[in-house]
């Protein structure tokens, strides 16, 4: 039972740890910093001067906060799917699906290391925006804002887990995943306060995660304490967990499909 | 003329291929439509305030980055995708000019994502019923034939790029936003630092906004939106003349480096 227990944990960390180092082995330094540090920047930029545009007022701080927890979907969305469904570009799937490896550690561990890699992003969105649009961290609760981004990063990761299910079984991954992440920018509040999306826009918003957490940053970075955004929170971890659970049970449901049928390798 | 001819026929032939592959592309679609819909609907939700008239603004700038978007990931990898797909070689060794089969492509590409800004007009006038009316429309057809020539001109510079310095591929994701900006495609350029503004003035993207969003809204005279025509024409023949100089490069280390295939060479 606790030898079982062992290699389960250390099947969860090793498959954190390969798969993020796998995804990444190609990168050079500098082209993962352009892709970490400038592309969001960028990003960022963009929707500050559409927002200074619209409002003609300094309000640069509702999308520095917005845009830089688009990061952690960024990592959440396009690193997770591509650590699960990178297994069947690289034709490993079926030897993962052939080993006796217990599927909960392999599946979830794949997300640890996205969502360290997805709260780094959004300090360094932050960060840009306190060098470069002056945003106030000054009322901010720094263990608050940690443990949002914490669960922001965790609900998003759930929410790449279930892509990467849908990865195993469609060519089109990229214009899903692209598609996702862009419906995120409109639904989640980062760039449009939801209280002025249409309601069936508004209800969409309610069930998806980063919702709360972009509300809860913009909260505590006005000064909000953890017992402000708490209820928040908790619906957001709440999200997060339904979707791994998703996740995992289409994992599986594919997983037997494809063994069944012999699509495994199948585009 | 029989070598204009051949070319020619090299280059609607590369266009149609281009052209076909790309419908069985979801990425090319996710670039072409669904991107360029989500972002004009994002800007119009944004812009709002600044009333109706502004709704035309959106649909040119949301077709601009649409447009961007394509010429960067789809044109700019026209020869390297052919490397992917084992095809380079044999494509250097035809008889064929190699940069008027990319040129097809390219105008391929960009012909496509002029859907961008069909789906964006559709988006804003059918579905979210703003009036939506072209102040000068024979000078707005103008201006996007000129505008499409000068930027499939910049792809040929931009896939000679990405093959001869790959660290300039792997960075793609970096330079998609960057035009958005410097292209004044949804916010005026004033509005940035004044250091940008030169960037800005050497990037034909930037020109093609001014003529289409000039002529799309009135905002500039005939004579004004003419003089972007002149400046990407005189853009575009530096690139063709300057991606000459590029594409003899590239075959020279295809026929005596023998690195082409290589990646990351």
């Amino acid at each position: 039972m606790m030898n079982r227990f062992f290699t389960n944990t250390r099947i969860f960390f090793e498959g954190a740890y390969y798969s993020y180092r796998a995804l990444f082995r190609w990168l050079r330094p500098t082209t993962y910093l352009a892709s970490k540090v400038l592309a969001p920047l960028t990003m960022m930029i963009f929707f500050v001067y559409i927002g200074a545009y619209a409002s003609g007022s300094n309000n640069a701080s509702f999308y520095v906060i917005g845009n830089s927890l688009i990061f952690a979907a960024s990592s959440a969305i396009f690193g997770v799917t591509m650590s699960i469904g990178g297994e069947r570009w690289s034709g490993t799937l079926p030897y993962l699906f052939g080993s006796p490896a217990n599927r909960w550690a392999m599946f979830v561990g794949r997300a640890v290391m996205h969502i360290i890699d997805g709260m780094l992003g959004v300090f360094i969105g932050l960060g840009w925006g306190i060098l470069l649009f002056k945003l106030d961290l000054s009322h901010t609760d720094p263990l608050a804002l940690l443990l949002t981004i914490l669960i922001t990063t965790f609900s998003t990761s759930g929410l790449g887990l279930l892509m990467g299910c849908l990865s195993l079984i469609t060519r089109n991954v990229m214009l899903v995943n692209n598609t996702v992440y862009f419906a995120l920018l409109v639904f989640s509040g980062a760039n449009i306060a939801i209280s002025e999306l249409p309601r069936w826009m508004q209800a969409v918003s309610n069930v998806l995660p980063l919702t709360r957490g972009v509300a809860s940053t913009r909260t505590i970075v006005a000064g909000g304490s953890l017992a402000d955004v708490l209820p928040m929170l908790e619906v957001e971890f709440l999200i997060g967990v339904v979707l791994t659970i998703m996740g995992y049970f289409f994992f599986k449901v594919f997983e037997t499909q494809a063994k069944k049928m012999g699509t495994l390798d199948i585009f | 003329m029989k070598r204009l001819f051949l070319n020619w026929n090299i280059l609607a032939r590369a266009f149609e291929i281009e052209m076909r592959q790309n419908l069985t592309d979801g990425f090319v679609v996710f670039g072409i439509l669904i991107q360029p819909l989500i972002v004009a609907f994002m800007a119009l939700w944004m812009l709002k305030g600044k009333g109706a008239d502004n709704a035309i603004f959106v649909v040119v700038g949301s077709g601009m980055t649409g447009l961007w978007t394509t010429l960067l990931f789809n044109g700019g990898n026209s020869i390297t995708g052919e490397r992917g797909n084992g095809t380079l070689e044999p494509l250097v060794a035809s008889p064929a000019s190699m940069r008027v089969v990319v040129y097809g492509k390219v105008l391929a590409n960009v012909t496509q994502s002029l859907l961008s800004m069909i789906g964006s007009y559709l988006l804003i006038s059918l579905v979210m019923g703003y009036p939506l009316t072209l102040a000068r429309p024979g000078l707005f057809v103008i201006s996007l034939l000129v505008s499409v020539a000068s930027l499939v001109s910049f792809g040929l510079i931009l896939a000679s790029l990405f093959i001869l310095i790959p660290d300039f591929a792997r960075m793609v994701n970096t330079l998609e936003f960057p035009i958005y900006i410097l292209g004044g495609f949804l916010f005026p350029i004033a509005l940035l630092p004044g250091w940008t503004t030169p960037l800005s003035y050497i990037l034909t993207p930037y020109w093609a906004a001014v003529a289409l969003h000039g002529a799309a809204q009135g905002t500039l005279e005939p004579l004004q939106i003419a003089g972007t025509w002149g400046i990407m024409a005189v853009f575009s023949l530096v690139y063709i003349l300057g991606s000459g100089r590029l594409y003899r490069v590239i075959l020279y280390k295809a026929r005596t480096d023998a690195t082409l295939d290589i990646v990351g060479n």
